[in-house]
């Protein structure tokens, strides 16, 4: 097979670079985007001058301002966050159709036939980033590869404003790779990166060098035989444009931990809804919901469970979150409520039924749901509510 | 007790009533069957306590008594002998020792006093009906019989007794079976019950093709005598769904269809659907039936079969299997089809009073 050539484009503290180049006199200054330091919430974004104070994303806001006091906190502008990543992946689009989305602001894009018209990877990856930099001015990092997970780590490494070309030849991917801590391979999270930390594995060089039966013993077969794998370079994903949703899911972090059992039904009914609308937008039908509740010491729990059949009618999503949560005791107040659902399905097959109608009153459900999509489309979401519980 | 048998005798009684048996069981008396011996027979019992079966074997009694021995281990040992005579003496601790030609076996058994009670054949009537015609009905019913067991009282086969007839009926709430068979009884011995699919099994295993077959109806249990075997079994509780009301009246649409063609065409294009993606089309048109199907990830089946039809065309949507099932049960070369749209139930019939309601799946 040819060798491919994958590039990983992550553009730079995104939010917070987009803030800056609409607010000149932001620039050069710590500017925080997310939640304001005196609410809950965090950080979702911030500029590399910020990062120097040790603010980070994902931070709780309230941290952020006690490290950078006189860090610009900035809500959320989505709408211009969205505007400029379409900006960029329309220049991608100009040097290959397969751009797999990771995010807002990054891709992975596969230009192996890209060759002939516009020359190597490297030769790419600096159009790309002039073309960013000239149409949007915003500046991105771009890791090129010959897989995915090597790409993605050679863009870590040319960050900020970076390009980097990962070397070629088995040799120089292992001596390149070596240095990383585990915690870098794709697939280890925080319990496979203790259980490598508990068996003495703390770069990617150890992995290199484990004895496979060994790491087998750690980690088991198949998670054992990934990580060797990742260590030597090699990764066989492809680039996946035809990207398709998992799962959908919405969550609401309460301004104070709540105790009221009702309020959050309440909350947990919106988060239903909305996850209904998406689900419908996208045309899907979901087997499986999720709840997700996260306790005021940060403790986390979810519990999911099948629909009946299909469903996309927030009457369905309702009954279910519901259901899930009220088996749930209220052990500590409730700092997050989360729903979700997955296991989409484009179309849905229903047995009908000799002796109840069931599927007739879900299918008029979902009509009712798509009828109030359709008029919130038109004339906004506050048109129309509902009024009784369901 | 003592006792002498002819191996194939015993070997075939223990077999007929093993079946009940579970083979986890959670208390061990129930593994083993009551063995008794008096004139000049064993009478072999077995139950789960929800069925209990009992047989007869012709024996030489040298000493009468009784005990319980576990069956499945008596069975083995039993079939793994020679032909010939058994001698079988058992002591006071419930110690049987089996004796064959050359080979002997000791089995530990458990006292009579633990085995339960198993009710004895009486009632205030007793219905009679040829043994081969209520298996083939049992046949012609049970596989519609529902596997979900939030609805328990469709976990068995309806057999309502009534106007001089014997109805039996299945379903699973997707599709229905139902079949007749005319019987005579006076009128105040009409009664429905509801018999739990491990008894449908065991029957439609024991059943003979011929000879007599009597039902003794009790309260919450019933009691089926053959020959020289008896099967009781509890009945499923609850009130059994109206059955008449789900039976669509006069259909628009009417299809003869040769039953074996049928059969095996949907054979053929269900092999490209799969448990989750099952929906198969069905497309009546003039003197055609196109079968069809298209599972995302496997592939796409269609089969044409040529049909007695001259009405709209009609396109209607099945599970595959759900129209295969009755197919597979009954004789006749041909069948006809009911149906009035795609949505609506479709029924089908043969030249026995047999009929089968069968939802549509939707596609949305």
């Amino acid at each position: 097979m040819k060798q491919r050539c994958i590039l990983h484009v992550d553009m730079d503290a995104f939010f917070a670079a987009v803030e800056q180049r609409d607010h000149p006199e932001w620039r050069g200054k710590p500017v925080i985007v997310g939640s304001p330091p005196d609410q809950r919430g965090v950080v979702s974004t911030c500029s590399y001058e910020a990062r120097v104070f040790g603010v980070h994303s994902a931070m709780p806001s309230r941290e952020a301002y006690r490290r950078c006091p006189q860090g610009i906190f900035v809500p959320p502008s989505m709408e211009a966050y969205e505007e400029a990543s379409g900006q960029v992946f329309a220049i991608f689009e100009r040097f290959s159709p397969l751009i797999e989305p990771i995010s807002i602001d990054e891709a992975f894009i596969d230009v192996t036939g890209a060759g002939l018209l516009f020359g190597d990877g490297r030769a790419i990856a600096e159009k790309i980033r002039a073309a960013i930099r000239a149409e949007v001015r915003l500046t991105a990092s771009i890791g090129v590869a010959h897989n995915k997970f090597l790409a993605k780590m050679a863009s870590e490494k040319a960050k900020p404003d970076g390009l980097f070309v990962v070397p070629e030849g088995r040799d120089a991917i292992m001596r390149f790779l070596a240095s990383h801590p585990v915690g870098a391979l794709w697939g280890v999270g925080k319990v496979t990166g203790e259980a490598l930390e508990r068996a003495g594995f703390r770069t990617v060089a150890d992995i290199q060098q484990a004895d496979p039966a060994y790491l087998a013993r750690v980690l088991g077969e198949g998670l054992a035989s990934h990580l060797r794998a990742l260590s030597f370079g090699e990764d066989a994903r492809d680039v996946e444009t035809a990207f398709e949703e998992k799962s959908l899911s919405r969550e609401h972090t309460f301004l104070e931990d709540c105790k009221d059992r009702d309020a959050v039904r309440e909350v947990l009914k919106g988060l239903a809804d909305e996850v209904g609308r998406r689900v419908r937008a996208h045309g899907h039908f979901a087997a499986v919901g999720r709840l997700k509740l996260r306790w005021s010491d940060f403790r986390t729990i979810t519990r999911q469970a099948p629909f009946e059949t299909a469903v996309c009618d927030d009457f369905s999503l309702r009954a279910l979150a519901l259901r899930l949560f009220d088996a749930e005791p209220l052990v500590q107040p409730v700092r997050l409520v989360g729903f979700g659902v997955s296991g989409f399905c484009a179309g849905r097959s229903e047995q009908l039924s000799l002796f109840d109608d069931a599927p007739e009153a879900r299918a008029k459900r979902e009509r009712l749901c798509r009828t109030v999509d359709a008029l919130r489309d038109k004339l906004g979401d506050q048109a129309l509510g509902r009024v009784c519980p369901p | 007790m003592k006792f002498s048998v002819v191996r194939t005798k015993f070997l075939d009684g223990l077999q007929k009533v093993q079946n009940v048996v579970t083979a986890k069981g959670s208390l061990q008396i129930l593994s083993n069957a009551l063995i008794v011996a008096e004139g000049n027979q064993l009478c072999i019992t077995t139950t789960d306590l929800d069925i209990s079966e009992r047989c007869f074997v012709e024996c030489e009694v040298e000493q009468p008594g009784s005990t319980t021995l576990p069956i499945r281990r008596l069975a083995s040992i039993i079939r793994e002998l020679d032909e010939g005579k058994i001698l079988v003496e058992v002591n006071e601790d419930d110690v049987a020792s089996v004796q064959s030609g050359s080979s002997y076996f000791k089995i530990i058994g458990l006292p009579m006093r633990d085995f339960p009670p198993v009710p004895a054949t009486e009632g205030k009537f007793c219905y009679r009906i040829d043994q081969g015609a209520f298996r083939e009905m049992l046949r012609k019913t049970s596989y519609a019989v529902s596997l979900d067991e939030t609805r328990r009282v469709l976990n068995g086969v309806l057999l309502a007794f009534k106007e001089n007839k014997l109805t039996m009926v299945a379903t699973d709430g997707r599709r229905l079976a139902l079949v007749e068979h005319e019987i005579e009884f006076p009128p105040e011995a009409d009664v429905e019950m509801v018999l739990p699919t491990k008894a449908v099994s065991e029957l439609m295993r024991i059943l003979g093709n011929d000879g007599d077959l009597k039902i003794y109806a009790q309260k919450n249990q019933v009691i089926f005598e053959l020959g020289t075997t008896t099967l009781s079994s509890k009945l499923i509780d609850g009130v059994y769904p109206n059955y008449r009301q789900v039976i669509p009246g006069v259909c628009d649409e009417r299809v003869v269809i040769d039953r074996e063609l049928l059969l095996s065409a949907l054979r053929r294009v269900s092999v490209v659907t799969t448990d989750k993606s099952n929906a198969t089309r069905l497309t009546f048109s003039a003197n055609q039936l196109t079968i069809s199907t298209n599972t995302p990830d496997v592939g796409e089946g269609r089969d044409t079969v040529a049909v007695k039809y001259a009405g709209k065309e009609v396109s209607i949507i099945f599970n595959p299997e759900y129209v295969m099932d009755p197919l597979k049960n009954i004789d006749d070369d041909e069948v006809v089809i009911e149906m009035n749209d795609g949505h609506s139930p479709a029924l089908l019939k043969c030249s026995i009073p047999f009929l089968y309601v069968l939802m549509p799946l939707r596609i949305s």
